[in-house]
């Protein structure tokens, strides 16, 4: 080997550690720099289904980007499905290990039905009872361990009219159950008017708000609940007299319309064929000008309806960790800013103050927080009695002579459990 | 050296076989077999027992004197005692008027009626809820101005009415068929025949009884029985329409095996109702099989 070729292997062989000890060097940094592009490539999406679309979906938007920027590694991907079809999907899912989300938002029964068969994680690390509406976790609650946490809750606090309507009519509201038999009287021999009150149809919700209304007014919360229990029977007098002595006296006298589809009776009532309307809180967010509503409890109402949405974290998803932290987020602080829009929901989280109110809101809020909660009926029992119990009062809406009927097929359909 | 011929048959179907074993056949074995359980437990002919002798499939205590609910099951009777003739009539109807090229705007009028088949069933539901809706159909605007105020009413809110404004909006979306098939049936007759029947003096009616109706015979075989289908899977109009409701009263056989199966989350009762639905579409299936044998 000549003395040139020996200089040159030294060369090379020096350019070469050099460039091991530079490569080493830069190499550490270069450990970092991956390190800090993982963290920012650490994204994760948390897939929730919830049942709004349109001007609901607008303001539950805002809760999802209030929780994004808090937690800019996480994304929410949402979708919307009635909780019907969830009904069907969800079982068969759960059964194979699956999920089609990381939140759902579904029916209380079902949650805890889904539980029962261990398909839901516990949320106890999560939800602190105490800080929430008494008995609102009762329905999502199995064994002592919590498997559903509630989001705001529509109310149905009772019958919506127009002020303007009622002041151009010299309509006052009224104070004993006669006036309001009187008010609906005088109501039906405005001209124009149709019917005092409309009866919003859909697949038969609307009617069963409307007579959860009077149970709660004429039986209490307490009688609510037996109802839901199957405690007590459709068919007891103290049930069939506030049929027979409140609601089918109103039915026969004419002073409900026809089922009517609920949202083309919104358009209606508001545009003065009806002049009454029962619906939940909600209804605030759907008419022009929500500082014209004005609301008529029955006379002695002594229980609201307070029908929250409940969401699960099912077992099978893939960030249990995130998914939980947003499930608190919803149970808590989302709640706040939730009813702070025009969604026409109240908070079941009793750290959300008036103040937080969307202004149309807050008085309805005052209202419904003085008095007692009660929970929705037909949610709470659910599955085909559910359906049942729709029906059935759509058929005694039209034929109130067939009380008989409709309360023996309620006892007859009830769960038997 | 020739193969045999059903080995060739089989080599060909085998794609469909193997498709139809998890798709179709494990399925309709598997509802069978659930149909016999309750839960995990085997029950044998209870499940049958229960659903067949429930109000919700047969409810013989109202019918017919009294307004429906008359069960699932009589309802998907009455559905093919008044569907089945108006929509085969109906179709025969209006395919002999517009039969003819020199009728003015027949195909339009063709495509309008063939309008109900080509919606999604779903729009039709609506469609059939808005059209006998007070104040916004045209059904009950209709009867206002005839004076008729009983049935100047939302016919899907009353139990008198419900199931028949299901049933005469189902006669005017499946009519389209009906028609067209009458139509095709129609342009498929020789014209000779016509005009020896007419050079031997028949008459209009005569020449119906005895050359059209017989030639149109296979056509009416394929309409009964496809109506006749139609008539007991009807389920999507329904839902949409009625909801099954009030009180049952439009409910039939293929929504309450949804009920049984989406809402109650009893599979075993959806499970009879299915076996019990297929059992009665075989029949129409394998006798339009015979006939056209």
């Amino acid at each position: 080997m000549s003395v040139k070729k020996i200089w040159f292997s030294f060369l090379l062989i020096g350019l070469l550690a050099v460039a091991v000890v530079a490569s080493g060097c830069i190499g550490g940094e270069t450990t970092t720099t991956t390190t800090t592009t993982t963290q920012i490539q650490e994204q994760i999406t948390l897939k929730v289904i919830g049942p709004w679309s349109g001007a609901e979906f607008d303001a539950f938007r805002e809760v999802i980007k209030a929780f994004e920027a808090e937690h800019p590694n996480i994304k929410i991907e949402y979708k919307t499905y009635r909780a019907e079809d969830l009904s069907t999907i969800l079982p068969l899912q759960f059964e194979s290990g699956d999920t089609p989300a990381d939140i759902i938002f579904m029916w209380g029964w079902f949650i805890a039905d889904m539980a029962k068969k261990g398909h839901v994680m516990e949320l106890n690390e999560v939800i602190n009872p105490d800080e929430y509406v008494p008995g609102i976790l009762d329905t999502t609650t199995v064994d002592g361990k919590i498997y559903g946490a509630p989001f705001t809750a529509a109310a149905k606090p009772g019958f919506w009219y127009r002020k303007s309507f009622f002041e151009k009519h010299g309509l006052k509201p009224p104070e004993t159950w006669d006036e309001f038999v009187a008010l609906l009287e005088q109501i039906k021999q405005i001209p124009g008017i149709k019917a005092p009150i409309v009866s919003g149809d859909s697949v038969g919700w609307p009617i069963s708000d409307v007579t959860e209304h009077f149970i709660l007014t004429f039986g209490g919360a307490e009688l609510q609940q037996k109802l839901i229990n199957g405690e007590v029977k459709w068919q007891d007098p103290q049930v069939r007299s506030i049929f027979e002595e409140r609601l089918v006296p109103l039915l026969n006298a004419g002073y409900f319309s026809d089922p009517i589809e609920w949202t083309s009776a919104v358009d209606l009532w508001w545009k003065g064929d009806y002049a009454l309307y029962f619906m939940g809180t909600w209804l605030t967010g759907m008419v022009e000008d929500p500082t014209d509503l004005g609301l008529i409890s029955l006379p002695g109402v002594k229980a609201m309806v307070l029908a929250p949405d409940y969401f699960m974290v099912p077992k099978y998803t893939t960030h249990p960790t995130e998914a939980l932290e947003l499930a608190k987020f919803l149970a808590t602080e989302g709640q706040r800013i939730h009813v702070g829009t025009s969604s026409g929901k109240l908070a079941t989280w009793k750290e959300v103050t008036i103040d937080d109110y969307w202004e149309p809101m807050k008085d309805v809020a005052k209202i419904v927080t003085n008095v007692e909660s009660a929970p929705d009926l037909d949610d709470s029992v659910g599955g085909e009695w559910q359906k049942t119990f729709w029906d059935q009062l759509k058929l005694l809406w039209v034929q109130p002579d067939r009380l008989d009927d409709v309360l023996k097929t309620l006892d007859e359909k009830f769960p038997k459990e | 050296m020739k193969r045999p011929k059903s080995l060739v048959s089989l080599f060909f179907l085998l794609p469909a076989l193997i498709l139809m074993v998890p798709f179709v056949i494990y399925p309709v074995f598997k509802t069978i077999y659930l149909s016999f359980f309750f839960g995990d437990e085997f029950v044998g002919l209870e499940n049958y027992k229960n659903v067949l002798l429930s109000s919700d499939i047969v409810n013989l205590e109202r019918f017919p004197t009294n307004s429906p609910p008359w069960g699932a099951l009589v309802h998907n009777v009455v559905w093919i005692v008044i569907h089945l003739p108006v929509t085969v009539f109906l179709g025969l109807g209006i395919a002999l008027l517009l039969r003819k090229k020199e009728v003015k705007g027949s195909s339009i009028v063709k495509s309008i009626v063939f309008l109900g088949m080509v919606i999604p069933m779903i729009v039709g539901g609506l469609i059939i809820r808005f059209l006998f809706e007070e104040g916004a159909g045209v059904v009950p605007a209709i009867f206002k101005a005839l004076g008729i105020e009983r049935l100047a009413i939302t016919w899907t809110a009353y139990p008198q009415t419900a199931l028949f404004a299901a049933i005469l909006g189902s006669i005017w979306i499946w009519t389209g068929f009906s028609m067209l098939m009458y139509s095709a049936g129609l342009a498929s007759i020789p014209r000779d025949y016509y005009e020896a029947a007419l050079i031997d003096g028949a008459s209009r009616f005569q020449i119906f009884k005895n050359v059209t109706w017989p030639l149109l015979k296979p056509i009416t075989i394929v309409i009964v029985a496809m109506t006749l289908l139609w008539d007991l899977k009807i389920f999507d109009i329904v839902y949409v329409a009625t909801g099954g409701g009030p009180g049952g009263a439009s409910m039939v056989l293929a929504l309450q095996m949804w009920d049984y199966f989406a809402r109650a989350l009893n599979y075993n009762y959806a499970a009879v109702v299915a076996v019990l639905l297929t059992t009665l579409t075989i029949i129409p299936a394998l006798w339009l099989i015979r006939r056209r044998e």
